[in-house]
């Protein structure tokens, strides 16, 4: 029995990780219309920042955490702006988006490894919140905990910031149709690079927390990254709320799949869910 | 000399998984990123062969051949209910799962510790350990891939496959069914993968999953696009381009772990400023 | 009209109904389409014009109600079938294969449908005379090594009925094929129409231009919100005082 809820936790632990990948990626999604490959080796990028600024130069880890989330949304601005901006004026298809992203995607992953090697590393010199609670039978660490914390925080902020804020209704003016927003007055780039700077932003923030849960390395990107989107399809790729709900299924899954087989099948198992999902729901499960 | 031939035997590998890449990605239009998963399985199915029945060359590259193409058919028939995006994304998932499996199916391709003593091939008592007589065999090999490529783009077939890239839907109208169509392609492609695959395992006689990762699929990407998609010479020129990139890194006196990570660097900035400046590559006749 | 006719009509539809999302496009629709004449069918927009093509060339599915060529009865149409029961067509938004050339436009509609013999089929001078006759009869030959994507629009018009031309059908559904056409193209496609009656095909007009209309029909049809309201000669139908009515209440 204790076996099941310590699935359970582990389940709702990394569905929070994905909440913060999806909700990210669904709101890219929904005003752009193009798969962001990119958005996965944020994490990447926050996490190496915090393991820069932390451990080589021994900046307080709270301000590095910082300007790790900071430094990842800045950058997922800066490629909208000057790559994926300047293609959507060219009318480019999706497809070269895609593989625009795909070129950003592997460069960066490959500036990450030269310059910290390809290797497993922790995120800092001690271990963090290592400490361990014990809830009905799971045990889980204080990171854990804040992972579950950061998750519906950022869900509850991100929901009342698209429901209640001007810039709420312009995103959800541009995600459904982005020349009639223009129209309205709305300025879409500006609109569209705030997207991008909370979403990177928010996978930033994932890739730091992965680090201080157990350990980085340049290339976790993209498992991440799959991840995330797959919840984000399973989600419809339209609302916040589904691709949380996506996440969890995403993480559900995934963790009782591994306990049923082994730990080193848990990526196929989540891509087998995608390609039943793309063949049986594109749509996603929820309706909109 | 040596080191020529070597070039020579690399280019042609990776020259035919472009121009069998540019059948489906080029002329039919089908972002795929599983071509990786079909080289590898075609590398695979040919060591284990070799190595474990000691079969005689020619007939573990077919029986590799009949392999992939069962595997590329249910893949493909998958895959043939997408399209644009959701297809790239799926195959993305193909290869990923694919990879998954070379890694931990450890009873069966010994996971990481990968397949080591492959024999070169032995056809009829002609040894070809020189590098000179396998430079010569993959040089043949790519000679008959080119032949078959061109015969298929040049064939009514190959008019129709560009017919589906630009618009499924109307040129199903004229009685054609396009699931069929980008059926056989995919297969036709994937066989041409493992016979690389082939090549490259009896070549460097010991493989391992690594080779065969997502990135993979996205260098093969890399060469097809800059060498121009839908143009079977642009996959030779990109081919000879990108085999050489890290050999020039090498000569300007880079480690060799630097000048592997340099080359993921360089061809994925490369994606990037050809989706914004040049879509269509230094030959293409077709833009994404 | 059948009993005078004494032939079986080319196409019918027998209580065809079509929603989309929500809203009824073709409402319970039944009519005959004559063989060897050229029929117009007129009506608003949003009458079920466009859908109605599109149901008889298997791009939507109806929800009800059949469908018979040459009088026979057949199933649902998937798109690659209507082909197979001699139905060819042109799109209201041309839909051209933009990154090919103008001749390849042509010839990839000649070709063999299986594919493993497609595979074999090389160049074939029949396929290219065929394409040669289609492009001259629309003025297109000279444009032939042209991308399509690089042709006017009136030119994309004409390339979409040397398309359908190349096919050899039977029956030719042409949605608006007048439409943003200068004078002397509106000649050609004209000239066209004639022949392929001539031939003794079946002609489907969907136009909106009422004295090209009057000139060209033997039979007019008259859609509104899905619905039959009427048919018969071209005179005779554009003077009913009900069809005059629908159109100034648009």
């Amino acid at each position: 029995m204790d076996v099941v809820f310590q699935i359970v936790a582990n389940s709702i632990i990394a569905g929070s990780l994905y909440t913060l990948i999806a909700s990210g990626f669904t709101l890219t999604y929904s005003t752009t219309k193009f798969f962001n490959i990119t958005h996965g080796v944020m994490t990447a990028v926050g996490a190496y920042t915090v393991f820069f600024l932390g451990k080589i130069l021994g900046m307080p880890l709270l301000l590095a955490i910082i300007v790790g989330v900071l430094f990842a949304g800045l950058l997922g601005w800066v490629l909208n702006y000057f790559i994926y901006q300047p293609l959507r004026k060219k009318n480019a298809s999706q497809l070269s988006l895609l593989v625009a992203s795909l070129g950003a995607f592997t460069a960066i992953q490959a500036c990450i490894s030269l310059a910290f090697s390809s290797q497993f590393q922790t995120i800092s010199h001690t271990a963090v919140m290592q400490k361990t609670f014990s809830i009905v039978g799971a045990s889980v660490t204080q990171i854990q905990l804040i992972i579950v914390a950061s998750a519906l925080i950022s869900f509850v902020s991100l929901t009342f910031f698209l429901k209640k804020t001007r810039f709420g209704t312009a995103i959800r003016a541009v995600s459904d149709d982005e020349e009639v927003a223009k129209v309205i007055g709305i300025n879409t780039d500006k609109v569209i690079g705030i997207a991008f700077f909370i979403a990177s932003a928010l996978a930033g923030l994932a890739g730091i927390l992965i680090g201080f849960d157990s350990a980085i390395e340049p290339t976790m990107g993209l498992a991440l990254l799959m991840k995330g989107v797959t919840a984000s399809i399973v989600g419809g790729l339209t609302s916040i709320f589904g691709a949380v709900v996506g996440s969890f299924l995403v993480s559900f899954v995934e963790n009782f799949g591994i306990f049923y087989t082994a730990g080193e099948w848990r990526d196929a198992i989540v891509f087998t869910l995608l390609i039943i999902f793309l063949m049986f729901r594109p749509n996603g499960i929820i309706r909109t | 000399m040596e080191y020529f031939l070597h070039l020579i035997t690399l280019f042609a590998i990776y020259a035919i998984l472009g121009l069998s890449l540019n059948l489906v990605v080029g002329y039919t239009g089908l972002l795929s990123a599983t071509h990786a998963a079909f080289y590898g399985i075609g590398a695979y199915a040919t060591a284990l062969l070799l190595t474990v029945s000691g079969l005689n060359f020619f007939f573990a590259v077919f029986l590799g051949i009949i392999l992939t193409s069962l595997i590329a058919l249910s893949i493909g028939s998958v895959l043939s209910k997408f399209r644009d995006d959701y297809y790239a994304l799926g195959s993305i998932g193909f290869c990923i799962i694919t990879f998954s499996i070379f890694l931990n199916w450890q009873d069966l391709t010994r996971g990481p510790l990968g397949i080591s003593g492959i024999p070169r091939p032995d056809i009829f008592g002609l040894s070809f350990s020189s590098s000179i007589l396998f430079a010569l065999l993959a040089l043949i090999a790519l000679g008959v891939t080119f032949l078959a490529c061109r015969g298929i783009v040049r064939s009514s077939f190959g008019r129709v496959l560009k017919a589906i890239r630009e618009d499924e839907g109307a040129i199903q109208v004229f009685g054609y069914r396009t699931h069929t169509y980008k059926l056989l392609v995919f297969v036709i492609s994937a066989a041409m993968a493992s016979v690389a695959g082939s090549l490259f395992a009896t070549y460097v006689t010991y493989i391992d999953p690594s080779t065969f990762t997502i990135l993979e699929s996205v260098f093969i990407l890399a060469i097809i696009i800059l060498g121009g998609l839908a143009n079977l010479r642009g996959s030779l020129i990109g081919a000879l381009i990108l085999i050489l990139i890290p050999e020039l890194l090498r000569f300007a006196g880079f480690p060799a772990e630097i000048a592997g990570q340099t080359r993921e660097l360089v061809y994925g900035l490369m994606l990037l400023v050809l989706m914004l400046r040049r879509p269509q590559g230094l030959l293409g006749e077709y833009k994404l | 009209m059948e009993k005078k006719d004494q032939k079986k009509p080319a196409l019918a539809v027998q209580n065809l109904t079509k929603h989309f999302s929500g809203v009824l496009a073709i409402d319970n629709l039944s009519l005959s389409i004559t063989q060897g004449a050229i029929t117009s069918i007129v009506g608003p927009n949003g009458s079920g014009k466009t859908t109605l093509i599109n149901t008889l060339s298997g791009i939507f599915k109806p929800e009800q109600g059949t469908i018979t060529v040459q009088g026979r009865t057949v199933p649902p149409l998937h798109p690659h079938d209507v082909w197979h029961h001699g139905i060819t067509r042109t799109f209201q938004n041309t839909r051209l294969f933009e990154q090919m050339t103008v001749l390849d436009n042509v010839l990839v509609v000649l070709t063999k449908r299986s594919v493993i013999p497609s595979l074999l089929e090389t160049k074939d001078d029949t396929h290219y005379d065929q394409a040669k006759q289609v492009l001259a009869a629309t003025n297109l030959w000279e444009k032939r090594d042209q991308l399509a994507a690089n042709l006017s629009y009136g030119q994309r018009k004409l390339l979409e009925i040397a398309r359908s031309l190349a096919t050899d059908a039977d029956i030719y559904l042409f949605d608006e094929p007048f439409a943003g056409l200068f004078p002397k193209m509106v000649t050609v496609v004209f000239t066209i129409l004639r022949s392929l009656k001539q031939e003794g095909k079946t002609v489907v007009l969907v136009e909106h231009d009422m004295d090209l209309i009057r000139k060209i029909s033997d039979h007019v049809i008259v859609l509104d919100s899905g619905t039959l309201l009427a048919q018969g000669s071209p005179e005779q139908v554009l003077s009913e005082k009900s069809v005059v009515e629908a159109y100034l209440g648009q």
